[in-house]
């Protein structure tokens, strides 16, 4: 199983009968989720088994995607730089069977320090040499040190203050597990147990994924697979470039901007975006947005390349199978030194909100290619916060929440309120489980009425979040997005609301939020906040064209 | 535990989406079956046109009235429950609306609401001031004149069906209790469901799906059963009317009509107790059941003699964490449609032909490709004799389909493109099964296979080459397995409570009265249904995971250890929270290939009683029908080859065909490839065996 090139003809190889391959892209498909499913059920981080903010993908041994689990579109891509790096840095010659591989440096092919990718390589069950696959996970840690609790500080400045870097390591030699690498991590994390155990579910998900494809390798001949697996990254590839050709040629431009870095409060940071579509190529340019900042909203390419390929698979397609051959007609321009291809040492913590913004500018300007398929802005934030503090035992505890706002207007129809739009897919904390979890009450879980823009079909709703603290001190990490910039409505619809938010002191002063903030709260303190709501989707026409019935988002109030 | 056999005749009727099917046996054991259109507009009556076809004497004989029905998930599917309120803890009115923020589809850029706002919007969430904290203390009172005003305001909106959900009353359901009163002292006459009887667990989202269905099911069911009922009366039936829920068991009417959420599982689970009976019947207790439609497939595990269970299945695409048989349906059956991928890839499914316009060789107007159309091409299927002969397919349209869709398109001929059909069908078949197995942590290698429906025999065979299973069993009769469950289903209640604490928090004298106090409840349930203590089995069950994990593992609890409670003192007996713990870390080793020695949290416990019918009485031998048998060319494995045909009834008691062969029944083909062969029993009326020589 080598390159996929040279194309045998299919009308000339046996292997590669349409019923076999469509059979192993099933099985590729169903081992992926198979390993999902068991980083998903056995992690103890919240964030993994609320947030999905786990991927599972099988590659070739080149690096290419052969099949990736239905997971948090963020990740979507994430394990190619990875799956990269490690490779070169321990060429796929030299591995052997029990062999683990790991990192997680954002300079080296990582996203944000927090997660760590994972690999094992796949040999066939006749004893052949050379790996005929890699297995590989990432999964978003708990906690990985640095400034703050759950390894996300807002006020980051360097890398160096956001957690412990791994470059590519080998963890584990022929099923000997180097414990010293272990040790060092154990000694670096403010949660080791979980730390432990979601790197377990990490390692059994890729040793069940390199089993399953070991025996898929069994029952059909390494050389037949080889085949129907280099097929299948080709047809990919043809079917994505096909759909590209049939959209209109041309550049399309559309930038917006992040409220600010977290550090330099009053400079907000533009994302600029130009779509090019030329025959079966297209190319996004980020010319023109933002130099690299000091805070940590810097997206490292394996970031932007999510983004990226989620456009491009949202607008070309789902039932083109998904793997590396779609992302080929893919090329990217991010300049140097600039907020979407730092330089080290920039701080990248906290790169969703980037990366939010950037896939939203990416559709903004398809939306003007492709103006059937693509809705109004989608409310483009994740509000990230996160509680920590100690439990009456002295250990740490870290309750991160993701709060969405809503989806935008499309031609078909209004917006969704409160739900996980483009490269997100999170759950939210249920409030019983949040309030079991640590010590706060939740006062109010509310969409935010009339937050949408209006519209002939008006823009989903953002909502309304009410906090107490009951035991302090807690430390608060807020990330907040779209006070400043709103979501924009399309076609003559309307923006939507921008994001508020406060925190209401237990002496009653009133102290807003500018977006991004890290503080301490005391028990009495509350903490209020209501996210933007998506842009609205054409003119209204008089004043009663919004359809209450069909629209979560329901009557607007105050 | 059995209790005296039924002296009388007993009836089994599940409604499907297209047939409503019967199982009649009379006290000799001897079977009768029946199938009759369904009649969606209202489907009690072909509940009545069966009972009048099979006793049209009048139903005084019948001792046993049992049925499954898929009323309560086509009420919810198809919009049509009732209008239904909600009262909630003020400030958390929207937790319906808002869900848990996710959306089904990733990729999806335009997509509707993903949570049950229409079953109940906006204007029917209404907020009372009352609150419990985490730990089930009551931080606000409940505002009991605020209960009374949101009853009348939502009656005032032609309300018949309240749902009362408040924040962490799995812990106490105190508040929610309270509110029924004041809600049935304001209107009554209005159903009520309370969050922490219908799902008492935590997740305030979840729990509250679970509750407003519940409650808008119970106006329709009650109709429904009614309707049922008087169908019964007048057909002069003695017995009371029995139904099946989602969990494998039987309720009374009154019971299902407490709690209709439990019923939206009711025919699955009723083939998949089919399937049990079938596989007890084989001497086989584990084995796995693949029931093949037209628009799709169920796979069910069946583990000890019983269905595995689930408890976070879904109705309509929403939560609904009721335990339900763990049946797992897949889009593939012999309507599934064959089509080509934007990347030139040969594909089947997710769309259906259906019944209308249904396969192309029905001639009705289907023009795509379908599954079945493969199966004629290929000679699988006698085209003459489909259905019982009730429906002629024509060869012709199949293979015309096939060549202008899949053929021509793919440079194939049309018997190679049916193959290919065929083995992704099997593939997508197989790809279930290994689902609810392998990928679960298990080795189905030793399991017999049951395959039931129309479709299941034809591709049973290369299911089990597939994943090395070398066993298969057909019931005597695949086409009715939901209703012959009904026969073999016992009588079932459970009761739970919700926990979240971890174990070591909980005195092992907390935990037994805690089990002390479900089984009573349960037996009080019993006892309504005129069981005897005495015939009563119990089973008790807990969900745990470890602190941190969302997911939870299901474990017995063993009666020894929960029966310390009974005199007050433990006796040595095992500490129930230590075996729940010790259990979970094991099922956790099984389930996901790792585990450790960390401390454990409890979810919820469950007690379950039932009582089993009595063994089925062994039916007189029917003679072997002596008809000839026949010959036809078909294609596997791209070779052609010429089968032996023969009927079933015909298979003489002993006898051993080997294939290549296809055994034919009124409503089934069974493909029986080279390397297998097939076992008669002494009777054409137990289940056949297929084995797979090496």
């Amino acid at each position: 199983m080598s390159s996929p090139d040279p194309a045998p003809d299919p009308a000339l190889d046996p292997a590669l009968d349409p019923g076999t391959v469509e059979i192993v892209r099933r099985r590729l498909e169903a081992i992926a989720e198979e390993m999902q499913g068991i980083m998903l059920r056995s992690a103890v981080s919240p964030i993994v088994r609320e947030a999905n903010d786990a991927s599972a993908s099988l590659f070739l041994p080149d690096g290419t995607v052969l099949a990736q689990s239905v997971s948090l579109p963020l990740l979507l891509g994430c394990l190619v730089p990875a799956v990269a790096r490690l490779t070169a840095a321990f060429p796929v010659a030299t591995m052997r069977p029990g062999d683990v591989y790991l990192m997680n440096d954002p300079y080296d092919g990582g996203t944000h320090i927090p997660d760590v990718s994972l690999l094992v390589p796949v040999f066939a069950p006749d004893g052949e040499e050379r790996p005929i696959g890699l297995a590989a996970t990432i999964l978003h840690h708990q906690d990985m040190g640095g400034l703050t609790p759950g390894s996300v500080p807002t006020a980051a400045t360097e890398i160096f203050q956001e957690g412990l870097r791994l470059p590519p390591l080998r963890l584990a030699r022929g099923g000997e597990t180097d414990a010293q690498i272990l040790r060092i991590i154990a000694c670096n994390t403010r949660t080791p147990d979980a730390f432990a155990w979601d790197l377990d579910a990490q390692i059994a998900a890729c040793r069940t994924g390199a089993a399953r494809l070991a025996a898929l390798a069994g029952k059909l001949g390494t050389d037949r697979l080889g085949a129907v697996l280099a097929a299948l990254v080709r047809r990919a590839e043809q079917a994505t470039r096909a759909a590209i050709r049939a959209m209109p040629d041309g550049t399309w431009h559309y930038a917006d901007a992040l409220d600010n870095d977290g550090v330099d409060l009053d400079r907000p940071v533009r994302i600029a975006v130009a779509v090019t579509i030329a025959g079966d190529g297209m190319t996004i340019d980020f010319a023109g947005s933002a130099p690299q900042v000091r805070g940590p909203i810097n997206a490292v390419p394996a970031g932007v390349m999510a983004g990226a390929y989620f456009a491009l698979r949202a607008v070309t397609g789902a039932d083109i199978p998904n793997n590396g051959g779609c992302f080929r007609p893919l090329h990217l321009r991010l300049p140097e030194g600039s907020v979407v291809n730092p330089r080290p040492p920039a701080a990248v913590n906290a790169r969703t909100a980037t990366v939010k913004i950037l896939t939203n500018a990416i559709l903004g300007a398809l939306a003007q290619a492709v103006p059937d398929r693509v809705p109004a802005a989608n409310s483009g934030l994740s509000v990230i916060m996160a509680l920590s503090g100690r439990r009456p035992d002295g250990s740490t505890f870290v309750l991160t929440e993701a709060v969405q706002g809503g989806s935008g207007g499309s031609a078909s129809g209004p917006g969704v309120g409160a739900v996980s739009t483009d490269i997100g897919n999170t759950m939210n904390q249920p409030v019983e489980a949040m309030e079991t979890d640590a010590p706060v009450r939740v006062h109010r879980l509310a969409l935010r009425r009339g937050s949408g823009g209006a519209g002939r079909h008006p823009g989903g709703d953002g909502v309304v979040r009410e906090y107490e603290v009951l035991r302090g001190p807690l430390t608060l990490t807020f990330r907040g997005e779209r006070h400043d910039h709103r979501a924009r409505g399309a076609m003559g619809g309307g923006d939507g609301l921008p994001s508020e938010a406060w925190i209401l002191r237990a002496d009653g002063a009133r102290e807003p939020i500018r977006s991004k903030l890290t503080t301490v709260l005391h028990a009495g303190d509350r903490l209020l906040m209501a996210t933007a709501g998506a842009g609205g989707w054409g003119p209204v026409a008089g004043d009663t064209a919004a359809d209450p019935a069909a629209n979560p988002s329901e009557a607007p109030t105050a | 535990m059995a209790h005296a056999p039924d002296q009388g005749i007993e009836i089994g009727i599940d409604i499907g989406g297209t047939f409503t099917d019967a199982v009649c046996r009379a006290p000799d054991g001897t079977l009768r079956l029946l199938k009759v259109p369904s009649t969606p507009d209202d489907p009690a009556r072909a509940v009545a046109t069966a009972l009048a076809r099979l006793a049209p004497e009048g139903g005084a004989g019948i001792a046993r009235f049992l049925h499954g029905t898929t009323v309560a998930t086509n009420a919810i599917l198809e919009g049509r429950a009732a209008r239904t309120g909600l009262i909630t803890t003020a400030g958390f009115e929207d937790v319906l609306a808002i869900g848990r923020m996710t959306r089904a589809s990733n990729y999806d850029l335009v997509f509707g609401p993903q949570t049950p706002v229409a079953f109940v919007p906006a204007e029917r969430r209404l907020g009372v001031p009352e609150r419990l904290d985490a730990e089930g203390r009551v931080v606000l009172p409940l505002d009991e004149a605020a209960v009374a005003a949101a009853a009348r305001q939502l009656a005032a909106q032609g309300v018949e069906a309240v749902a009362i959900v408040f924040l962490f009353a799995f812990l106490d359901p105190v508040h929610e209790r309270r509110a029924r009163a004041v809600v049935r002292e304001a209107c009554p006459g209005m159903a009520v469901s309370l969050s922490s009887e219908v799902d008492p667990a935590i997740r305030e989202y979840e729990r509250s799906c679970a509750t407003v269905f519940d409650a808008g099911l119970k106006p329709v069911l009650d109709r429904y059963l009614g309707r049922i009922e008087h169908i019964l009366r007048d057909h002069g039936v003695p017995a009371p009317l029995q139904v099946m829920h989602s969990r494998g068991g039987l309720l009374g009417a009154a019971a299902a009509r407490a709690r209709p959420i439990r019923l939206t599982l009711s025919g699955p689970s009723a083939a998949a107790i089919g399937a049990a009976a079938v596989l007890r019947e084989a001497g086989c207790p584990d084995g796995v059941s693949i029931d093949v439609g037209g628009t799709s497939a169920d796979v069910a595990l069946i583990a000890g003699g019983a269905p595995v269970l689930r408890d976070d299945g879904s109705v309509a695409g929403f939560p609904v964490r009721v335990p339900t048989a763990d049946v797992l349906a897949i889009a593939a059956g012999g309507g599934s449609i064959a089509w080509i991928d934007t990347a030139g890839g040969l594909r089947v499914g997710p769309q259906s032909a259906g019944a209308a316009p249904g396969p192309a060789c029905y001639r009705r107007g289907g023009e795509q490709p379908t599954v079945l159309d493969a199966s004629v091409v290929l000679g699988l299927v006698d085209p003459a004799s489909f259905a019982g002969g009730t429906l002629a397919l024509d060869p012709a349209a199949a293979e015309a389909a096939i060549r202008r869709v899949v053929a021509e398109p793919l440079g194939l001929g049309v018997a190679e493109a049916a193959e290919a059909i065929h083995r992704i069908a099997n593939a997508a078949m197989a790809e279930a099964v290994r689902q609810v197995t392998v990928a679960r942590g298990s080795d189905p290698r030793g399991w017999p296979l049951v395959p039931a429906g129309g479709g299941g025999g034809l591709h049973a065979a290369a299911i089990a080459e597939e994943l090395g299973l070398r066993l298969i069993v057909v019931p005597a009769a695949p086409g009715v397995l939901a209703a012959s469950g009904l026969l073999a289903a016992p009588l079932e209640h459970d009761v739970s409570q919700g926990f979240f604490r971890a174990i070591g928090e909980l005195l092992p004298g907390m935990l037994r009265e805690a089990i002390a106090a479900l089984r009573a409840r349960c037996a009080e349930a019993m006892a309504r249904e005129g069981v005897p203590p005495e015939a009563v089995e119990t089973e008790i069950r807990a969900a745990a995971s470890f602190l941190g994990q969302g997911h939870t593992l299901d474990v017995p609890v063993p009666l020894d250890a929960a029966d310390g409670a009974a005199d007050g003192a433990a006796d040595g007996a095992e500490d129930p929270g230590e075996a729940i713990a010790a259990g979970f870390r094991e099922a956790h080793r099984r389930a996901y290939g790792h585990t450790r020695d960390a401390p454990v949290r409890l979810v919820s416990l469950r007690v379950i009683q039932r009582r089993h019918p009595a063994p089925a009485p062994v039916p007189p031998a029917a003679p072997a029908t002596r008809r000839p048998r026949g010959e036809r060319r078909i294609r596997l494995g791209g070779v052609e080859m010429a089968a032996v045909v023969v009927e079933r009834a015909s298979l003489a008691p002993g006898e051993a065909l080997h294939g290549p062969a296809i055994v034919e029944q009124a409503d089934t083909t069974l493909l029986v490839p080279p390397g297998w062969r097939v076992l008669a029993r002494d009777s054409h009326l137990s289940p056949l065996r297929m084995e797979r020589q090496e």
